[in-house]
């Protein structure tokens, strides 16, 4: 079970937080088209490694938090508000 | 009456409290404190139970949670429940065991014949044999082995009887796992340093391997009620470790002593759930068995066994015990039970030892240099064959028991679990770990540090390391504890197996033997894991905690490479059999999953309502307790021809203010909020961003910047998240401010020809005709006295308007709607009628909005406004969203009157009956005309207006011709809600 | 050895009191960068607004900060609407209030075995080490929404009203080892400490 420590209400069992998706992807402006769409929509990394992701904390402060976890041993590495600009822990993606 | 095995006062016995219990119908005696197994070995019982695949005769090998053979169905007054392992087991009077896996009798087993066939049930058998054909695994082959193999009998247990659990969520600076003298130090210098600390151990008293040692117990004793003084630290004896689930979350299963469990109503366990900054395993060694020719047959056992069976229990395991070792460290059971005068025999790999010298001071005959080759007897052991090493003198020694033990594992579970990678260490034959500072430690005997006084040193530093982590850093040692000193050592020499002609197991729980293993080398399944599913060591309950190394050992010879290149397979949680019970905890029966009730539920219940379940919403389905159309069908007339009133209050409702709030609706609806005026509502469609339909409903504004969304009941919670989602990440720079007002507004629809009068009578100061407060209008209003809000919209297709006030004052407004009603015949409708009404109008609900559909399937391509972004603009442009022959919305009503409409009917052509054009989604008898009518989704359905399909229902042998209509059944200019 | 506090009190002495609060409540929030605004026209009305994680008592009112610039603000019950209407119009253009008096059920939790019987469902660390007097937080008991803070006079419950009979059935069933019995409700006053039971 994860553990999010959240920027507004401390750390909290991942049971109160509801999943949001990958967070390193930007809605395309309106007109950018349908590829771009489709993109932001269906195209997904599965990667092993550092992820950044929405969690929104509805059990909680009810805000979105961005949150930079590995998929392989979901250690989390920062976690911030959406308008914070996070990153992976230099030289450590594997 | 005193049983025979029964020799001294055992630490943990009481012998002035008998305990009388049945063992396979057999009535017995043991002691309070026993365990089952202690019980029934006082009681000389040595076989206990038949082997999983070979049916041979098995008796108890541990005294501990690591038990692979004494496993026994408990008969309680709730039922049967298997598995229960006998090591464990609390002994209290009135309890009755059974033996598992045989029949009929215990000594009489017919299915013990496969152990005559035993060379040709090799491991991976079942898959090689039983290969075609191909159906007969299911219906033939599979059901015998079921019934050949396997171990306890399951019963459900049901209702009242199911046994109470709970989960308690628990929060430490530091887990301590295991209470031996690491942990004991361990958790004594933390908690002195103030540090919160869970101690937890799975025995029901504290000590480890220091209750074995009577010098000890001083020092136990001292630090025990040193840590009962401290209220930093909690003590939990009888409290397994079940695994460690990541950011120091670990599971833990305290089973509760007899006076605690009367007085949490017969709660048998507890589940906990502990989260900790640190963690120290300091969960011990386990003691291994020898893979020999017979080391399955009853009275064969672990040497610690015997010794704990000794000193807790005051039981002598046997009179004539053989010892079979490779280590110092297992001659403390030899002195042990030669001090309380059983004559023992050892057997030792080694030449000599420091210990055996110390034995043979004591009078033990030990033959240095030699290992066992077989151990016979029926049913139980009666006579070991001793063989030189170098093979030459052989010699036969009588015994009733012989007590092995081939070194001892580091218990490395949890620590592997934590992602400790293992390392070997020839110096003790066996892996040890290492945690990562930040996740914690590992002490004494898990660390590989054998002794206690060693291991009492391990765990004060760690608990030093971790309290200067932690920013608790603590004094020097104390210096007032002398702790009694170790022996000096012979170090162990490796010895996993002894071959021979018979079968010598490795694991004895899944009866897989030594041969078994390198079997599986020879098929190519080398590693260490293939290893074990070929063979299946390892996956029975015990996981494989005595036999596991010594497999890995066989492998390892086989392949012919070093034991650390083949390495141990991965112990998964939990760390013993955990029941279903216990993990669902208390959210079972009425608090499974929350119910969420109206503000008017005690009203709907007293006129009489049938209530239905949607969502978590407990809803008025009809007010009528019997089943059947009648009355749903009053209820929607009384709408149609005069009024009724519904209580709509499980709409979701979303409170949206701002000076951006209008730009935010319009980027989250498909339909366009900024041209709303204020005072009045608009139904909008909401879609997710690859373009199909999300929600639905009606959103007002009540000022410029302050709107009333409401969304279907079942989205309700969907579509807050979906807008405070794009809010904050898409749009967090729109000023806006979203407030979940669901809970607080109670809404009613009073809907009917004759809803304006009845409204009119109860709102003060609104202007209801349609010149002032036209369809579509929303204003605030006083309602019976109520500061509240009408709206003037219709789901039922009649003249309608919501009510909303405040549902602390629903009951009021209702009473007072009612009271108006009166003259008109008002009647409550239920969500039964509700459905027909809106069926009848072509509204859509959950049943259409079911996500995959778009808003060009149900025919509201027009809604989606042409200028601006909004979620789900561009992929709702894809070709494929808005092709002709996709299921579409249409209305549907059988040709033949009489025939009844299902949910879910598949529509197919008359000449294609086994091809589904589309199905039923709603479908109610009609109030407005004869016959039922339905909703359905059908393959280019527009087009199809007029056609007759047939609706077939193969499940119930139906089939009926369908005309496909259009949904609008009903008034199709809306020239009712506009009245 | 077994732990002091999962041993329940004998059922004579109750280890927990369980009483309603009749309140009226609105949540108070901030548009952006307009929190301090909020905090003045609070303070203004005789009430600091608390940090986050924490609530502020005044005389006869309560102020819980769990969400950021988001306040539920708890006063005597006045006529329908009447308080959030007042709060709605000393908030202009700063923020929004909103009227949650019927959408939340006040509970005041009280006793010695309070946190014990909250372990059952409650995630949090409720140690007065870790949540000491005074302290707030949002989070969810036996899978419903609660929100929790220490008061002089006990812990202050609020929890979704549509949900509040699950949950009173689920404390109920839960505390019953350790004797719950069910108090005269309670007003802000005692809740702020104004005046005693």
């Amino acid at each position: 079970m994860l553990r999010i420590p959240c920027p507004w209400c401390g750390e909290r069992d991942e049971t109160e937080f509801r999943y949001r998706g990958d967070a390193s992807k930007v809605r395309p402006a309106a007109d950018a088209g349908l590829a771009a769409f489709t993109a932001y929509v269906y195209e997904r990394d599965n990667h092993c490694g550092w992820h950044l992701e929405w969690w929104l904390h509805v059990g909680g402060c009810r805000r979105l938090l961005k949150v930079v976890r590995h998929t392989l041993s979901h250690e989390i590495h920062a976690v911030g508000g959406p308008e914070d600009q996070l990153s992976p822990p230099p030289g450590l993606t594997r | 009456m005193r049983a025979p095995g029964r020799i001294a006062r055992g630490l943990l016995t009481d012998p002035d409290r008998p305990v009388g219990f049945r063992f396979d119908g057999r009535s017995m005696q043991g002691l309070a404190g026993d365990t089952l197994a202690a019980a029934l070995l006082a009681n000389g019982q040595r076989l206990v139970a038949r082997s999983f695949k070979y049916h041979r005769p098995r008796g108890i090998v541990t005294a501990g949670p690591e038990e692979p053979c004494a496993l026994v169905d408990v008969i309680g007054v709730s039922g049967r429940e298997p598995n229960r392992l006998a090591t464990t087991l609390l002994l209290h009077e009135g309890l009755v065991a059974e033996s598992q896996n045989r029949w009929p009798s215990l000594r009489f087993d017919v299915l013990a014949v496969n152990d005559l066939m035993g060379r040709f049930l090799p491991a991976g058998f079942y898959y090689k044999t039983f290969m075609a054909p191909g159906w007969a695994w299911e219906r033939l082959y599979e059901p015998l082995i079921r019934r050949a193999a396997g171990l306890g009998r399951l019963e459900a247990i049901v209702g009242d009887h199911a046994a109470p659990a709970e989960t308690v969520h628990d929060h430490a600076d530091v887990l301590v796992v295991g209470a031996g003298t690491a942990g004991l130090a361990a958790a004594h210098r933390l908690g002195t340093s103030g540090l919160k600390v869970m101690l937890a151990d799975q025995d029901v008293v504290l000590g480890g391997g220091s209750l074995l040692d009577a010098r000890w117990s001083a020092w136990r004793e001292s630090l025990c009620a040193g840590l009962a003084g401290l209220a930093t630290v909690r003590c939990l004896p009888r409290t397994t470790v079940l695994g460690a689930y990541g950011h120091g979350v670990f599971g833990a299963l305290e089973t509760l002593s007899p006076p605690e469990a009367a007085r949490f109503d017969g709660l048998r366990e507890r589940l906990r759930i502990i989260r900790a900054r640190r963690v120290v395993c300091a969960t011990g060694a386990l003691e291994r068995l020898i893979a020999f020719p017979g080391n399955d047959l009853p009275g064969v056992m672990l040497a610690g066994a015997a010794h704990q069976y000794l000193r807790r229990y005051g039981v002598a395991v046997g009179r004539r015990p053989v010892f079979f070792l490779n280590s110092d460290e297992a001659y403390e059971a030899v002195f042990a039970l030669s001090g309380a005068g059983i004559e023992c025999a050892v057997v030792d790999v080694r030449e000599s030892s420091l210990a055996a010298e110390r034995a043979r001071a004591l009078g033990v005959e030990v033959h240095g240099g030699a290992v066992v080759e077989g151990a016979y007897g029926r049913d139980g052991v009666r006579a070991v064959r001793v063989v030189d090493v170098t093979g030459r003198a052989r010699r036969e020694l009588a015994a009733d028991c012989l007590l092995m033990s081939g070194g001892y594992s580091p218990a490395t579970t949890l620590a592997s679990q934590l992602g400790a990678r293992l390392t070997w260490q020839e110096a003790i034959a066996a892996f040890t770990a290492d945690l990562a500072p930040a996740i914690g430690q590992m002490a004494g005997a898990a660390r590989g540090v054998f002794g206690l006084a060693a291991a009492a040193r391990d765990g004060e530093s760690a608990a030093r390391t971790l309290a200067a982590q932690l920013a608790r850093p603590v004094g020097a040692a104390d210096p007032g504890v002398d702790l009694p000193p170790d022996a000096d050592v012979t170090p162990i020499a490796a010895l996993w197996e002894v071959r021979g002609p018979a079968k010598a197991f490795v694991d004895l729980q899944n009866d897989v033997t030594a041969a078994d293993v390198r079997l599986s080398c020879r098929e190519g399944y080398e590693h260490v894991e293939h290893m074990k599913r070929f063979t299946t060591h390892g996956m029975a309950t015990d996981q494989g905690r005595i036999g596991g190394l010594v497999g890995s050992a066989v492998l390892a010879q086989a392949r012919g490479v070093p034991l650390w290149q083949v390495g141990q397979t991965r112990p998964r949680p939990f760390a013993q059999p955990v029941p279903f019970a216990a993990l669902a905890g208390g959210e079972v029966r009425e608090h499974y999953r929350p119910k969420r009730r109206l503000p008017l539920h005690d009203w709907h219940e007293a006129a009489g309502a049938t209530f239905v379940s949607t969502g978590l919403w407990l809803r008025p389905l009809v007010y009528s307790p019997r089943q059947g159309w009648e009355a749903v069908l009053n209820e929607a007339r009384a709408v149609r021809r005069s009024v009724g009133i519904t209580d709509v209050s499980t709409l979701g409702k979303i409170d949206v203010q701002g000076p951006d709030a209008a730009r935010f609706l319009d980027f989250i609806y498909a339909s366009s909020f900024a041209t709303l005026a204020v005072g009045r509502a608009r139904y909008g469609i909401m879609l997710r961003e690859d373009g199909m339909l999300l929600d639905d409903g009606t959103t007002s504004r009540l000022a410029p910047e302050h709107f009333l969304v409401t969304t279907t009941t079942a989205n309700a919670t969907a579509t807050l998240e979906h807008m405070e989602f794009h809010l904050q990440a898409v749009w967090p720079r729109l000023d806006v401010l979203l407030t979940d007002v669901g809970d607080q507004w109670a809404q009613f629809a009073v809907a009917g020809p004759r809803s304006r009068e009845v409204v009119a009578a109860v709102v003060a100061g609104l202007e209801l005709s349609n010149e002032a407060f036209p369809f579509m209008a929303a204003s605030v209003a006083t309602i019976a006295g109520v500061a509240g809000r009408v709206f003037r919209i219709s789901f039922s297709g009649e003249l309608a308007y919501e009510l909303a006030v405040p549902a602390r004052h629903a009951l009021a407004v209702w009473s007072a709607v009612l009271e108006a009603g009166k003259r008109f015949g008002i009647a409550p409708y239920g969500l039964d009628a509700l459905n027909t009404l809106r069926i009848e109008k072509g509204h859509v609900t959950a049943a259409e909005l079911n996500g995959n559909t778009s808003a060009d399937d149900l025919g509201m391509q027009r809604m989606l406004k042409k200028h601006g972004d909004f979620i789900g603009r561009a992929l709702s442009q894809r070709p494929g969203l808005t092709a002709p022959e996709r299921l579409q919305l249409v209305g549907v009503r059988p040709l033949a009157r009489a025939h009844r409409l299902r949910n879910g009917l598949q529509l197919v052509a008359p000449e294609a009956r086994t091809t589904s054009l589309g199905y039923v989604t709603s479908s109610t008898p009609s109030v407005e005309s004869d016959g039922w009518v339905g909703l359905a989704l059908v393959a280019g359905g527009r087009r199809r207006l007029g056609q007759r399909l047939i609706g077939t229902s193969p499940v119930h042998d139906e089939a009926i011709e369908i005309e496909i209509v259009s949904p609008h059944m009903l008034d199709p200019e809306n020239l009712r809600v506009r009245a | 050895m077994s732990a002091p506090d999962s041993l329940p009190m004998p059922r004579a002495t109750p280890g927990i009191r369980l009483a309603s609060c009749a309140v009226d409540i609105v949540e108070i929030a901030a548009l952006h960068g307009r929190a301090p605004e909020l905090e003045n026209i609070a303070g203004a009305r005789g009430l600091d607004l608390p940090v986050l994680g924490r609530v502020a008592v005044a005389s006869g009112q309560l102020a819980l900060g769990v969400r950021p610039a988001r306040w539920l603000l708890l006063a005597r019950p006045a006529h329908s609407g009447a308080t959030a209407a007042r709060w709605q119009a000393a908030c202009g253009r700063a923020g929004a209030a909103v009227d949650l008096s019927s959408g939340l059920a006040a509970w005041r939790l009280a006793g010695p075995q309070v946190r014990d019987a909250l372990a059952r469902a409650c995630r949090l660390d409720l140690d007065p080490q870790v949540f000491p007097a005074g302290s707030a937080a949002a989070t969810v008991m036996a899978q419903v929404g609660v929100i929790l803070a220490v008061l002089p006079s006990g812990l202050l419950l609020l929890t979704p009203t549509s949900t509040a009979r699950h949950l009173r059935a689920w404390l109920a069933s839960t505390a019953k080892p350790f004797g719950l019995v069910s108090e005269a409700d309670v007003t802000v006053g005692v809740l702020s400490g104004d005046r005693a039971t």
